[in-house]
């Protein structure tokens, strides 16, 4: 008989939504389960772009969305701001972009409330010297960096740490119904194969691009949610310290976002039938490091590291149409089942944005009270997440403070993202995985410009050192990280970057013969 | 004014295959020139040398394995080399070890069989010739395998290793001055006696009757020879070095011989020099422009050996139109996929098209389209060196070979220029 679970409620997916949801649910007061069927962040938001958005993108065609994002963005400043980097933004009209549309977007931002101030593109080229010389008008907007796993991360983490129950790993494999009305949903643990019954007093479906597989399990038909795929190319410097949209219409590869020690080109739209499909071709590729060209030239010619995609969840309400996936509106839809098919203590949350996450988890979890008969205030406006209690952003070279600090406390395992062992040790140890790419979401290990070449060694070591690991586990460990950053890795692999590529071949291949590891 | 020089041969690139090459020619009596723009394979490679690893199945006996394999891979570098230039290859270097300045350094082995040597992972990694410091580690020795680490040392886990062999690890408890340090740092210190005996010391009393010692190669620079057979000697066993993740202190070890031999034989290596460009007339190349921190020169030459490596060395690039080209002449290229053809799979072990690219040679080692020029190493075409387990073995025989026709072309080996009305 599968293991027993009760709890007020049970969030079904662990994007920025679900964890949103839970840590919103969680501060007032609620029992909270949250199950995530892989790694938390794993899904749609630890495949983005990285842009908490000021308004501006949506300035023109979506006001309901931009107004959104420009409370959110303040409010995320305050709450959550360990995870916010304080970039700026920057609105550029290139000679590729009609320049009628640069009135537009200034009469759009006022509209909604999006701080902009044009000036001068000859100040905008002295603070970004590498963009586009030929650009003609230049606006200032508070765009900023977010990096997706430390929300994610920080919202469980505090969740958490007032009763919630966090379980990635969670796949649920059945929505239990009882009469009209959903009691909860049996969840199976995909790497021990156990099952577990959890009752809620409601069930939200957070569960973003894949909301209608789940509702489908709840034996609700039509729920459409377009899965809009987009790539996105990490290059292996900072090229701009600012976030750069090119001021038009949204379309392709218009935004270049600073993330880290990277800075991240995206993105493309194009709808999928499958939110799991996540192939990528040729043609995005070269589409994607022209578009690149055209914001900073000779984009090209620096190292591309890696290439990914990601699904965007769009609702669309009706089943009409074949319309393209960018025109579906960028906000979020909550669902109330017991109003739409009469089905009870079952919300679903989809569309929306990571910048837009806490308005609708606050929405959601309004909507769970209802359900459960008992509202009770959100508080997320003002509360802090864990780490962000200071108030202070995230530095570009914090870590490598950092390190400065003790070079000789510890050492270091990976010099790309400077990551010491003793953290390395903690975090495998409080994760409790041996799977390193868990490791590469919490701390960021190979991600760096070598992917891994010398830190995947050392961390298997370590973790075969910590754990006790056979020696067929460690090496399962170290042949299915080799293979999951190879997949990012070689659909964009050219110049210095082959060439690194070929380099951490000739370790794990040459020199450590990983091949011929025993299987 | 630009500065002017005159050689025989001008031989580009400082791995194995250049350093091999231009060493053999001075040997020759050629005046030879060698331009790097920095150290190349050896400072990564584990410092053995494999021949041929891997048909794809492990090969047992790589000399008798050869014809087989060259037939089944007509457009391999073997195919153009043959067994017997692979052989002398060997026996040259195994001789350039012997007189080399490390002290009695020795390697064992040759084309008769491949030693099964266990890797940092602890798979079994097969290779023809081996240092005589990793020889006690054939897997199929039999017996007990203790593996020594340092947690220094992040380059090299013993519990790993040894859980995979089927041995046990101890930590060797020794300070090595530095909370984090590399294969080189550690090798240095072994060189002090007063370090050496403070590892017996601490390792000695925990070791058990009948057990090999198996260590990261870390056994000094200088004179490994010395510290290995101290150690041995001292602790009463075999002991046996094993590669770690670069920089490789025996790949520094054939570094220093090859070098050693190169200039004990008369002639030059120049570091930090970057070839921009070739100087020609009509199809002749007639030398090399480098640059250098002291400005540019020209280096004359009747014969360049483009010795630059593959991807992983700079010699090969594949440009964001996904176009490959060979760096430093422009040479057409080989096995390389169009911009429209697949380049790489998705399986990261599985086998890549871009791999094999490279130049075509003729079996004079000559490219098309230019005169004066021979090719050798990871440049050339239609290899898979670390899937075939063989980029030793290409580079060694490939870089003897070239020296050999070039001194052959300039009259037996005895005349110190190669001719012009030969080429």
């Amino acid at each position: 008989m599968a293991k027993q679970l009760s709890t007020d409620v049970l969030v079904i997916g662990g994007g920025a939504t679900g964890a949103g949801v839970a840590w919103d649910a969680a501060l007032r007061g609620l029992g909270v389960v949250l199950v995530e069927r892989r790694d938390l962040a794993e899904g749609t938001s630890g495949r983005f772009h990285g842009l908490l958005h000021s308004g501006g993108r949506y300035a023109v065609k979506d006001r309901p969305a931009a107004e959104e994002c420009v409370a959110e963005n303040a409010i995320l400043r305050e709450v959550a701001a360990d995870t916010i980097e304080d970039t700026g933004g920057l609105f550029v009209t290139t000679p590729y972009d009609d320049p009628e549309y640069a009135d537009r977007f200034l009469e759009g931002c006022r509209g909604s409330g999006v701080p902009v101030e044009e000036i001068d593109p000859a100040e905008a080229l002295r603070d970004e010297p590498r963009l586009n010389p030929a650009i003609s008008r230049a606006f200032r907007v508070p765009d900023a960096a977010i990096d997706a796993w430390k929300t994610v991360w920080s919202l469980c983490r505090g969740a958490a740490a007032r009763g919630a129950r966090i379980m990635p790993y969670h796949e649920v494999v059945a929505v239990h119904r009882s009469g009209d009305e959903v009691s909860g949903a049996r969840a199976r643990d995909v790497r021990g194969g156990e099952e577990l019954d959890i009752e809620a007093g409601v069930t939200v479906n957070a569960s973003g691009a894949w909301a209608g597989q789940l509702a489908h399990l709840a034996g609700i038909e039509g729920l459409r949610v377009l899965p809009g795929r987009g790539i996105m190319i990490a290059m292996n410097h900072r090229l701009v310290n600012t976030v750069v949209n090119r001021c038009q219409m949204p379309t392709d590869g218009d935004i270049l976002v600073p993330i880290r020690t990277v800075s991240v080109i995206g993105t493309t739209d194009e709808r999928v039938a499958d939110p799991d499909e996540l192939e990528i071709s040729q043609d995005e590729v070269d589409a994607m490091l022209e578009d690149g060209e055209r914001l900073v030239p000779g984009f090209k010619r620096q190292r591309a590291l890696r290439v990914w995609a990601g699904v965007r969840p769009l609702y669309q309400a009706s089943a009409e149409g074949d319309t393209s996936s960018r025109d579906v509106t960028r906000s979020h839809t909550l669902l109330d089942h017991s109003q739409v098919e009469g089905v009870g203590r079952f919300v679903t949350i989809t569309g929306g944005k990571l910048t837009t996450f806490r308005l609708m988890a606050e929405e959601t979890v309004d909507a769970a009270c209802g359900q459960l008969g008992e509202p009770r205030p959100c508080s997320t406006r003002t509360e802090r997440l864990p780490d962000s209690e200071e108030g202070e952003h995230y530095r570009l070279g914090s870590r490598l403070r950092k390190r400065e600090q003790g070079l000789q406390d510890d050492q270091l395992v990976c010099e790309c993202e400077l990551i010491p062992r003793r953290r390395l040790e903690e975090t495998l140890r409080r994760r409790g995985t041996r799977n390193l790419d868990d490791i590469r979401r919490s701390l960021r290990l190979g991600m760096g410009p070598c992917q891994g070449g010398f830190c995947i060694y050392r961390a298997t070591g370590i973790l075969h050192g910590l754990d006790g690991l056979s020696s067929a586990e460690a090496n399962d460990s170290l042949r299915y990280f080799l293979q999951e950053r190879w997949k990012g890795v070689w659909p964009v692999l050219y110049g210095d970057q082959l060439r690194q590529a070929r380099l951490d071949e000739w370790i794990f291949q040459g020199v450590l013969d990983v091949g011929h590891l025993p299987q | 004014m630009r500065r002017e020089l005159h050689y025989d041969v001008v031989v580009i690139g400082a791995g194995v295959a250049g350093l091999t090459s231009a060493a053999r020619l001075a040997e020759g009596g050629a005046r030879v020139c060698v331009l790097a723009k920095g150290v190349g394979s050896t400072h990564l490679a584990p410092g053995t040398v494999d021949v041929l690893g891997y048909d794809p199945d492990r090969v047992a006996e790589p000399g008798r394995a050869l014809p087989s394999f060259v037939e089944a891979h007509p457009g391999h570098p073997y195919a153009l080399l043959g067994t017997e230039a692979i052989a002398s290859a060997l026996e040259w270097f195994r001789a350039r070890v012997a007189d080399g300045p490390q002290d009695g350094y020795g390697y064992v082995g040759g084309l008769e069989r491949n030693r099964l040597l266990p890797t940092a992972v602890g798979a079994a990694r097969p290779s023809a010739l081996v240092p005589e410091t990793m020889a006690a580690g054939e897997l199929d020795a039999g017996g007990e395998v203790c593996v020594v680490g340092f947690r220094a040392l992040r380059d090299f886990h013993a519990s790993y290793l040894a859980a995979n062999v089927g041995g046990r690890a101890l930590e060797a408890e020794v300070d090595v001055g530095r909370v984090e340090a590399n294969a080189l740092g550690i090798a240095r210190r072994f060189e002090e006696k007063e370090f050496r005996s403070a590892f017996v010391d601490r390792v000695g009393p925990r070791l058990r009757e009948g057990e090999r010692l198996a260590m990261p190669a870390v056994l000094g620079l200088r004179d490994p020879h010395g510290v290995w057979a101290e150690l041995e000697q001292r602790l009463g066993r075999p002991i046996f070095e094993v590669p770690t993740l670069p920089p490789s202190v025996p790949g520094m070890r054939v570094f220093d011989l090859l070098r050693a031999a190169l200039r004990r034989a008369g002639g030059r290596l120049v570091m930090g020099a970057e070839v921009t460009g070739a100087e020609a007339e009509g199809e002749r190349i007639t030398g090399v422009r480098a640059h250098t921190s002291g400005g540019d020169t020209v280096y004359r030459a009747r014969r360049v050996v483009l010795a630059t490596g593959g991807f992983a060395s700079g010699g090969l690039q594949l440009d964001a139109d996904w176009v490959a080209r060979e760096t430093v002449l422009g040479l057409a290229l080989r096995d390389a996929p169009a911009p429209s053809e697949e380049r790489f799979k998705p399986e990261y072990f599985g086998e890549q098209p871009m791999a094999r690219a490279g130049v075509a040679v003729d079996a004079r080692l000559r490219p098309p389209g230019v005169r004066g020029v021979l090719v050798v190493g990871a440049a050339l075409a239609g290899a898979e060196p670390w899937r075939e387990g063989s980029g030793e073995g290409i580079a060694l025989s490939s870089g003897h070979r070239a020296a050999e026709l070039l001194l052959a072309e300039a009259g037996a080996g005895k005349a110190p220029a190669p001719s012009e009305a030969t080429a």
